[in-house]
């Protein structure tokens, strides 16, 4: 049966509260899953106190000034702080994003809870395992695959067979759709995600690529591709604005075209 | 498989390959929806007002040629996009693969015996109808 409650070991237990820095005057506070795989014990709630009016305008910048200010032991992938790189997605308030894109004025009212990615083994506090998220990227072979030799220059495309690739090759690997998606917690093993399936139809689409047919060999499977039963969620937390569903959707159109 | 510190990623996520399957299943299940959209509103209405006259005057309606064929259809629609809807709830839910198995066969067992058994009902009273 499928896991609906988390094991023993993963329940998260109330932690510790910080306190709150001197002379602050605009303060919110922000509840951290921490867990330290060199410390016994299960995963626990940090409280933290942060000034606003000193952190910056977004989560990541939360986070940032709680290592810099208050405590330097909490772990977290960043990178680009743009919206580019993808490293550091996690769950704000209960929706999957990256914390650089999200800022305090989209955020609800209240203790603000900051989580890793759901449903992912977590390596240390925002910190998720994604080799299998990654493996499964792999398995869709996303570059171009042809028979025709190289022509001498480039391989070309018509303008409108370019604007296909539109809304597909945004995809910064953040993982924000597939932890978000329920058929993805249960059977992520075997079904491959809205990222990786919206990276195969990516290269499905593409008029450059040859391998079209072997790819959708690749997919066809009860589990790898039909697992998708349109829940949305990924469409809903892609914080680049893409609908991973829709990819999906039109992956689904292709196998029945060819099989009528 | 195994939970194996030495399978390697790439491994995993391969897995046994692709099954090339799941496709008819997508079409039949659209197919039996469309189907569906027409038969179950006639079912429901017909069903309603047939009844509503006693046992006597709904089992000659439901003996008529055209409402038994209604019937049947819909009876077969009905079980066979519940089979496949049943599977994929299934296939969902259970991980395990030997218990998985046996409802999927248990699914497909239940489905075909609700059709035959609707559908012989149906056949007695059109065919008791017409003697």
């Amino acid at each position: 049966m499928v896991q609906l409650t988390l094991p023993k070991n993963s329940r998260v237990g109330k932690g510790k509260t910080w306190p709150k820095p001197q002379g602050a005057t605009n303060l919110r506070q922000f509840r951290i899953y921490r867990f330290s795989p060199e410390e016994n014990g299960n995963p626990r709630w940090d409280l933290y106190w942060v000034d606003l009016d000193k952190a910056g305008t977004m989560i990541l910048d939360v986070l940032l000034y709680i290592k810099n200010n208050i405590d330097p032991t909490l772990a977290f992938r960043r990178s680009c702080r743009e919206g580019v790189c993808g490293s550091c997605s996690m769950n704000i308030a209960g929706n999957n994003t990256i914390a650089c894109t999200k800022g305090f004025d989209e955020l609800p009212g209240g203790v603000i809870s900051i989580a890793p990615l759901p449903h992912l083994p977590v390596v240390k506090d925002l910190i998720p395992d994604l080799t299998n998220f990654y493996a499964q990227h792999a398995y869709v072979q996303p570059f171009l695959k042809t028979v025709t030799p190289n022509p001498e220059k480039e391989r070309k495309q018509s303008e409108e067979d370019r604007n296909e690739l539109n809304g597909l090759y945004e995809c910064i690997l953040c993982a924000c759709c597939s932890t978000s998606c329920p058929s993805y917690w249960w059977n992520g093993d075997k079904y491959l995600g809205p990222a990786a399936l919206l990276q195969a139809y990516r290269w499905l689409i593409d008029s450059r690529d040859e391998a079209t047919g072997e790819r959708l060999d690749d997919l066809e499977d009860p589990f790898k591709l039909y697992r998708c039963h349109t829940i949305m969620n990924c469409a809903q937390v892609c914080p680049k604005g893409l609908n991973p569903a829709k990819a999906i959707a039109k992956i689904k159109k292709m196998m029945v075209e060819r099989v009528s | 498989m195994a939970n194996n510190e030495f399978i390697t990623p790439a491994k995993a996520a391969r897995g046994l390959g692709s099954a090339r399957a799941g496709t008819h299943d997508h079409i039949r299940q659209r197919v039996t929806a469309i189907a569906l959209v027409f038969l179950v509103p006639w079912f429901i209405f017909s069903v309603i007002s047939a009844t509503n006259a006693g046992y006597e005057s709904a089992a000659e309606w439901a003996g008529k040629p055209w409402n038994a064929i209604l019937l049947i259809l819909t009876a077969g629609a009905t079980f066979y996009h519940m089979r496949i809807g049943m599977q994929i709830i299934i296939e969902d839910y259970i991980a395990k693969t030997s218990t998985r198995t046996a409802l999927l066969i248990l699914n497909s067992f239940a489905a075909i015996a609700l059709f035959v058994t609707v559908a012989l009902s149906v056949l007695k009273l059109w065919i008791g109808a017409g003697a």
